[in-house]
């Protein structure tokens, strides 16, 4: 079973990109954002306005209801269209929108998925809009399905760094691929872990890894372990010979 | 003998800098990057050109192919990733924003959609204006009758704008026209858009909504023609009606599209035709958005203008209605048929 939420985009070049579509949570928060600046923004004009019109003003009054529409309906919009493809709420967290063949959103689709928030609300507080995203694996909001777009974690995260340094050693029997990639996983991840635990997931893979006393002569009696040897392996892997 | 990760990585990393560099120059817009203090020019990595990006990009994608294919570390897959994730957004950009492809929707993009609707905008102007119709010829008959649609308060409200108390200006003093303008917008455009949106549940909430609005209208119409406030109310509307009442229809028909497509998506997935639909209907969008604007200020600058004679309005609104009948029916018909050719 796929635990990971990742999706896959090919492009033209033949190679797959990969996407990190943002669930509720994030996509929540980033709404619960764009409503307090935009509220912000909303008092602040109100305010400018009331201080400069008085409270009789005619104009003033327009001037509210355009701004309440450009905001309700419009910032959006633009911002989605800017640079970044994200309102400042998203950008604050991280989210971008593009579509989901892993391009550029384009105008069409930013306002077809915008204007689909009207559907999204339906019945309540975005009812169908959070019910849809937790139906599906790429969390697509109704304007999202319809618009071919898709919310994204921008950033790439870096689970695995490069290898730590070893001597190299050869595994006790010639690995498959799939061994080989297991053993360059845990051992990029070997910096994110304490030494114990790369000793405890390391002797699961106790069997093809090279005997504790193949390490190499006057290194520390701690290079038996499964956890450096492992690493040893992974540099052999890489092509340290 | 095969390379190995550490030769791979060795070889190609300059070509995998070079791509970063020339991402960055490109996303600081072109300029040169400033330089740190105690550096000299000669020290700083010179930056790709464009036409060199594209040339790297497609080399990375090699490698990223490959490292995956030979199941290097998850560093130099990762670091791949992100890096031609990073260039195939850049490099992919639109870049017709401009006002090209705006001259294309308005010259024939959105009169061509709207065409292409035209049964989704027969159903939707006759559950629009048959209700508008029954109502209104019901009321005239009974006044009492629109007591059932609106309710004695909005009646009031409506009477105050329109009756014979109403004044130089119709509904307003000249002061709130700007107040008006905005809440036309505000209100109307938004009603629209919902009425689009609300076309996904299998059309229903179109429906509906045109329906409703169909009857209010039928009902306010009705009950001031038989106060006798016939000509007032008219001639305030003829104008902006030409803009407003088919932006509601055009809306409706969109939203019945989207609605269409989710019945009967014929030999799509449901969500194929959807978002088929979407893209076809885009333009009417647009179409319907920039009408309601043009509605808006008509109603709120023009319409409500007291001085200005009936003969006058009715003049103009009849030329309106020519006017957006004529670009929604014509307009764009050559440049379809020089390429269908």
């Amino acid at each position: 079973m796929k635990l990971d939420t990742t999706l896959l985009a090919e492009t033209p070049e033949g190679i797959d990109i990969l996407l990190r579509p943002a669930g509720v949570v994030a996509r929540a928060l980033a709404y619960a954002l764009d409503w307090g600046i935009r509220l912000a923004v909303f008092i602040a004009a109100m305010t400018a306005i009331a201080s400069t019109q008085g409270a009789s003003g005619g104009l003033g009054a327009g001037l509210s209801f355009i701004l309440y529409f450009g905001l309700e309906w419009i910032y959006p919009i633009v911002f989605e269209l800017l640079p970044g493809a994200a309102t400042p709420g998203k950008r604050v967290l991280g989210l971008q929108v593009m579509m989901d063949t892993g391009l550029p959103i384009t105008p069409s689709a930013a306002v077809t998925r915008n204007l689909l928030r009207a559907a999204d609300f339906l019945p309540f507080l975005f009812a169908f809009g959070v019910l849809a995203m937790l139906l599906r694996h790429d969390f697509k909001r109704i304007g999202d399905i319809v618009a071919g777009t898709l919310v994204v974690h921008a950033d790439h995260v870096r689970l695995a760094g490069a290898l730590p340094e070893a001597p190299p050693l050869a595994p006790r029997v010639p690995l498959t691929r799939a061994q080989q990639v297991a053993i360059l996983h845990l051992a990029g991840r070997a910096r994110r872990l304490t030494p114990e635990r790369v000793d405890e997931l390391a002797a699961l893979a106790e069997g093809v890894l090279p005997p504790p006393d193949a390490a190499l002569a006057g290194a520390p009696p701690a290079a038996s372990r499964p956890g450096p040897r492992l690493l040893s392996v992974a540099q052999w892997l890489a092509g340290q010979r | 003998m095969a390379m190995t990760p550490r030769q791979f990585e060795a070889r190609y990393d300059p070509l995998w800098d070079e791509l970063e560099r020339g991402l960055a120059a490109l996303d600081a817009g072109g300029k040169p990057r400033r330089l740190k203090a105690g550096e000299f020019p000669t020290e700083v990595a010179p930056v790709p050109r464009p036409a060199r990006v594209a040339q790297l990009y497609r080399q990375c994608c090699e490698h990223l192919a490959l490292a995956r294919e030979r199941a290097y570390p998850v560093h130099l897959v990762a670091r791949l990733e992100a890096l031609t994730a990073r260039a195939h957004q850049r490099i992919y950009r639109r870049h017709d924003f401009g006002l090209g492809a705006l001259r294309d929707l308005v010259l024939h993009g959105a009169p061509e959609a709207v065409r292409a609707l035209r049964w989704h905008l027969l159903v939707s102007a006759l559950v629009f204006l048959l209700p508008a119709l029954v109502v209104g010829v019901a009321t005239w008959v009974d006044p009492q009758f629109a007591l059932t649609v609106v309710d004695a308060h909005q009646i009031r409200e409506f009477d105050k704008m329109y009756g014979p108390e109403a004044g130089e200006h119709l509904g307003r003093t000249s002061s709130d026209d700007w107040q008006m303008f905005g809440f036309y917008i505000a209100h109307n455009v938004g009603i629209a858009f919902q009425c689009f949106a609300a076309g996904i549940t299998f059309g229903v909430g179109s429906l509906v909504m045109l329906a409703y609005n169909g009857l209010l209208l039928g009902a306010v119409s009705g009950l001031l023609v038989t106060r006798g406030d016939a000509e007032r109310f008219f001639s305030f509307v003829v104008t902006h009606s030409a803009f407003e009442l088919t932006a509601i229809v055009l809306a409706g028909a969109a939203g019945l599209k989207l609605g269409h497509a989710m019945l009967a998506p014929g030999r799509l997935t449901r969500t194929g035709a959807l978002m088929q639909a979407a893209r076809d209907t885009s333009p009417v969008v647009f179409a319907f958005f920039v009408m309601l604007l043009v509605a808006a200020a008509l109603e709120a600058f023009w319409s409500s203008a007291g001085w200005i004679a009936p003969a006058v309005k009715y003049g103009v609104g009849g030329a309106c209605w020519l006017l957006v009948m004529a670009y929604l029916g014509l307009q764009g018909r050559g440049a379809a048929a020089e390429s269908a050719r």
